[in-house]
């Protein structure tokens, strides 16, 4: 029975002996939370602190101060201006429109901002805060400042805003900046800058690395949602260097202005002694202003697909077959293989049979028999057919890289093209397949597979013009107004050679039957200029000299080159007009205004420092002055 | 000998009863509570509003209600353990039907405008019934399978009700207090090695049969880490914090954690994570000793107790309190999942304090009444 004393102290011992193992499995489970502890707390507390810092510390990027252009006379081409912005951390959607409704009733939003916050909030970091808007006014800004406290998240602050005083004008040279583009993030810290904007073309590209400066960081304790307690310490951000480009902005517009009557074309100036490009010309322009502030998806779209894509800058971007301007690179080729003598008389009827193709001179009845000299001052297409055929694809080929075409230059401009420059190595490379010698002829007359840009045949015609291995660039070479005077390496061509080559081209422009003659100044003591036209094929089927009756899109591109005073050299000078008809018709007047502006408003010579660069007397340059 | 127990705890006045509750236990109570006061403190930044002023307030009243308690007779106790238990089923059994719905859980009953959960009801009813059971189950029936299978019912019920709630904490409260009455009572160690033995068998088998989302389920619920910005946030914050404070710990408001909003709950769920980081190892050890103590005080007086319904009542009140620590404890230091089980006497809310404290109070009552006989005749009828 129950209830017994003896049964009760029976069950009594049972009790204490299980209380007992009860009370030892708590020990036991309060020893594994020990030891938890002691595992967070004292073996891992090193692993976890900077964790919690981590959380705690919120390192923001500071964006620099990007580096200002100029040009060679010191005029501002890209400047900043501040720009109030507001952004905020990225919350919940429904957080985040609470707080956009806000902002939008001090500072009005469009529907796009407001789904371009949301978007972009969804896919950045807790962390990266996201602008909201840009360009608000003070008084917009002091509202909001004041409402911070009840917006989360919400910080306003001052960036840059890139200017382009000159705008259309210096479009091309400039090129223009943009925010980091998703795929192109990589490693680089400075490009998770928060609105860190990078050049995207022209020097703003070619320069960025110099322009771009070095971000600061400024540190915040946060609280888990992000907003700021309080500010730790900050590491100035240190701005871009200044960057003085070579061009000349007045002398730009002149030339600019002149082009406007073209649909198409691109001039490039270039300083002979220094390589330093003076005019970078390429029309249709576009403005830079409207491209950094405020780019919709739209506008951006009209830019892009607008008739003659003005953001192409032809000046550098734009391919061309040199065509005759190429005859120069046969001629000293053939000349340097010892293919042709100077007196050697090759004769013209008019065509060229190779491998039962027939190859036609532009020049209906032929040029009869011409030596070398009255062959490139003519320009006949028979005579330079021969030569190439006499010395193949990789002579001329070396040559024109030789003479400066085929290549890109570290010149401080970006989106340079490169161009072709065919050989056979090129042609297995490109096409598997091996060199047609037929090919090589139209190749001599720089047509084919050749293509080149402006920039490259003014470089080509600073070559020739002075025999030494010219480099363009678009940023001067000192800062301190001291230009250095690099005497870049001769080119090793036989001066024999490259005197008969300037002969020629000093006929071309100056002689009876010379192709140049539009390009010759008017008066008796005017400036002699060398040059050469080039008049290139668009279609096979086009006539060769520009008929009017030619559909605009199907006419031949026109070409000069030219460089003067052709005796003591100063500027080289390359034209393009694409689909201008003829060389000597449409580029050679082109580059005959551009030589006035240069002669009237001599860009060197404005600049004191530039002085030191001339190699020879003032008096040398102009005839008249003599 | 009976007689002399009888009248000498008859003879016991209320201000003797009184005098005879623990102090030490109350000390380590009133310690406990003054650690939850100071946390919460912190955790307002610095104020008493709104936490750390009502939960010493609260304190306060409930061990008024706790000497109070003291003075209720043995027997009315054991006369009230089952109609308690019943109300308490019934209520929860209602909560389904009628409950209030907060947090994506059913655990409210609202009655006349008060709101209550009746699982905290039920969390003393089932410890009252059990020990009255085991008062009146003639000793030498204990393991007899009949009379295993009715305690395992009366915790069975109870537990699945608050499963469908879902209150997870509150279920493996009962299963855990349940079991550990049976055990103490002295059913017979064939059974606990046999339940372990089964579950052994049937858990691979339960897992075969799943689907594979549910396992999935199950996986996330076990590894919250697998999930970082959902279930894992918290507990990883909790890691974090824990750490980060090192063996001194940041100091008093000093910890990054939890002033800065990172540590979730930290006023109530996770409030040993927010102690542990201001106050260290240290700290935590110190905190954890307390709760020994504590514990260890009720086990001296279950042992010293001579009726098997008090021993039962004061060792429950123990094992409650302990298995509150351990889920609490294991949970913020990422042992076991997120249950949402407060730590006894430190985090603030009302429920658990005035729980944990009515099982304290029926504990003291219990040992101040140790010394009088229960005869199991005096119970003729179990319902």
């Amino acid at each position: 029975m129950s209830g017994n004393p003896e049964d009760d102290d029976g069950q009594s011992r049972i009790f204490n002996r299980r209380a007992l193992l009860l009370g030892g499995g708590q020990l036991a489970a309060f020893s594994v939370l020990g030891g938890r502890l002691y595992q967070l707390q004292v073996m891992q507390g090193s692993r976890y602190a900077p964790l919690a810092d981590d959380n705690r510390i919120s390192v923001r990027g500071l964006a620099p101060r990007r580096g200002r252009i100029f040009d060679r006379t010191g005029l501002v081409i890209a400047d900043n201006r501040e720009s109030f912005r507001v952004s905020v951390l990225p919350a919940s959607p429904a957080e985040l429109r609470r707080i956009l409704d806000i902002i939008n009733r001090i500072a009005p939003l469009s529907s796009d901002d407001i789904e371009r916050v949301l978007a972009k909030a969804k896919t950045s970091s807790r962390s990266r805060p996201v602008i909201v808007a840009k360009d608000l006014t003070f008084d917009q800004v002091a509202a909001i400042n004041l409402l911070i406290p009840k917006l989360p998240g919400v910080e306003t602050d001052i960036s840059h805003v890139r200017v382009y005083g000159y705008g259309q004008t210096i479009g091309h040279v400039a090129g223009y900046v943009g925010s980091v583009d998703r795929p192109a993030l990589d490693d680089d810290p400075f490009l998770k800058l928060p609105g860190v904007q990078i050049g995207k073309a022209g020097v703003e590209l070619g320069m960025d690395a110099d322009l771009r400066g070095k971000g600061g960081t400024r540190r915040f304790e946060v609280d888990a949602r992000g907003r700021i307690v309080r500010s730790l310490d900050e590491v100035e951000p240190s701005p871009g260097g200044d960057i003085a480009t070579t061009i000349d902005i007045k002398l730009q517009a002149k030339v600019l202005d002149r082009m406007r009557s073209e649909p198409r074309a691109a001039v490039v100036v270039i300083d002979v002694a220094t390589g330093e490009v003076v005019v970078l010309a390429s029309v249709p322009t576009f403005d830079p202003n409207e491209l950094v502030t405020k780019v919709t998806e739209e506008s951006w779209k009209k830019l892009q697909t607008a008739e003659h894509n003005p953001l192409l800058n032809r000046a550098i971007g734009g391919l061309y077959p040199p065509g005759s301007t190429f005859k120069m690179v046969t001629a000293l080729a053939a000349l340097e293989a010892g293919a042709v003598t100077l007196d050697e008389r090759i004769s013209c009827r008019g065509s060229y049979e190779y491998a039962d193709t027939t190859y036609r001179c532009w020049k209906r009845g032929g040029h009869g028999r011409s030596d070398f000299s009255r062959a490139l001052r003519e320009s006949c297409d028979v005579y330079f057919y021969e030569l190439a055929q006499r010395i193949g694809i990789d002579r001329i080929a070396s040559m024109a890289r030789r003479l400066g075409l085929g290549q890109t230059y570290a010149s401080g401009i970006g989106l340079q093209k490169q161009g072709i420059i065919p050989d056979t190595n090129w042609k297995r490379v490109t096409y598997g397949q091996g060199w047609f010698r037929g090919e090589t002829i139209l190749a001599g007359i720089g047509q084919g597979y050749v293509l080149t840009t402006p920039l490259q045949l003014a470089v080509m015609t600073a070559r020739l013009a002075t025999g030494r291995a010219v480099v363009p660039t678009l940023v001067r070479r000192a800062t301190d107004g001291q230009p250095e005077n690099p005497l870049f390496p001769a080119l090793d061509i036989k001066a024999e050679w490259m005197d008969a080559v300037r002969r020629a081209m000093v006929g071309v422009v100056n002689e009876v039957g010379g192709t140049g003659g539009n390009a010759s100044l008017e008066g008796s003591n005017a400036v002699i200029i060398a040059g050469k036209t080039g008049t290139s094929q668009v279609r096979s089927s086009a006539a060769i000299d520009g008929d009017s009756e030619v559909a605009w899109e199907h006419r031949d591109h026109a070409l000069f080159v030219s460089y003067f005073p052709a005796s003591s050299p100063r500027y080289a000078v390359a034209a393009v007009v694409e689909h201008g008809g003829g060389g000597g018709s449409a580029a050679a007047p082109l580059v005959r205004d551009v030589i006035s502006m240069l002669l009237e408003d001599d860009p060197i010579a404005r600049s004191a420092s530039a002085q030191e660069a001339l190699r020879s007397p003032p008096a040398d340059f102009v005839r008249r002055e003599r | 000998m009976r007689h002399w127990y009888a009248s000498e705890a008859s003879s016991q006045s209320s201000a003797e009863k009184i005098w005879r509750a623990n102090w030490i236990l109350i000390l380590v109570l009133a310690t406990l509570a003054a650690i939850g006061t100071m946390t919460l403190y912190s955790v307002s930044e610095g104020s008493f509003y709104p936490w750390a002023e009502r939960h010493g307030l609260r304190f306060v009243i409930a061990i008024g209600m706790v000497l109070a308690m003291v003075l209720i007779p043995i027997r009315l106790s054991l006369k009230a353990a089952n109609p308690i238990y019943f109300v308490a089923l019934a209520l929860v059994a209602l909560v389904p039907f009628a409950g209030v719905e907060a947090l994506g859980a059913r655990r409210w009953l609202s009655i006349a405008g008060l709101q209550f959960q009746p699982t905290e009801l039920m969390k003393l009813g089932l410890l009252l019934a059990l020990a009255r059971y085991y008062t009146w189950l003639p000793s030498e029936k204990v393991s007899q399978p009949l009379w295993v299978a009715v305690p395992l019912a009366m915790i069975a019920v109870p537990v699945l009700f608050t499963l469908r709630q879902p209150d997870l904490g509150s279920a493996v409260l009962f299963g855990v207090v349940g079991l550990a009455l049976m055990f103490l009572a002295g059913v017979s160690y064939l059974y606990f090695a046999g339940a372990v033995a089964l579950g052994g068998i049937a858990a691979p088998l339960v897992w075969t049969s799943l689907h594979d989302y549910q396992r999935r389920r199950v996986e996330v619920f076990l590894n919250p880490e697998s999930d970082p910005l959902g279930a894992g946030y918290h507990i990883t914050q909790s890691k974090i914090a824990l750490g980060s404070g090192g063996f001194t710990g940041k100091g008093f408001m000093q910890g990054t954690q939890s002033q800065l909003d990172f540590l979730p709950e930290k006023h109530t769920d996770f409030i040993f994570t927010m102690f542990s980081e201001e106050w260290g190892f240290v700290g935590a050890m110190a905190l954890l000793a307390l709760y020994i103590v504590l514990l260890a005080t009720l086990g001296s007086m279950a042992l010293r107790c001579r009726n098997i319904f008090g021993r039962l009542l004061i060792a429950g009140t123990a094992v409650t309190i302990f298995v509150y620590v351990v889920i609490n404890v294991a949970m913020v230091t990422g042992l076991v999942p997120v249950v949402g089980v407060p730590l006894p006497f430190v985090s603030y809310g009302g429920t658990s304090m005035m729980t944990l404290m009515a099982a304290i109070g029926l504990a003291l009552s219990a040992n101040a009444h140790g010394r009088e006989r229960i005869d199991a005749q005096e119970l003729r009828v179990f319902f």
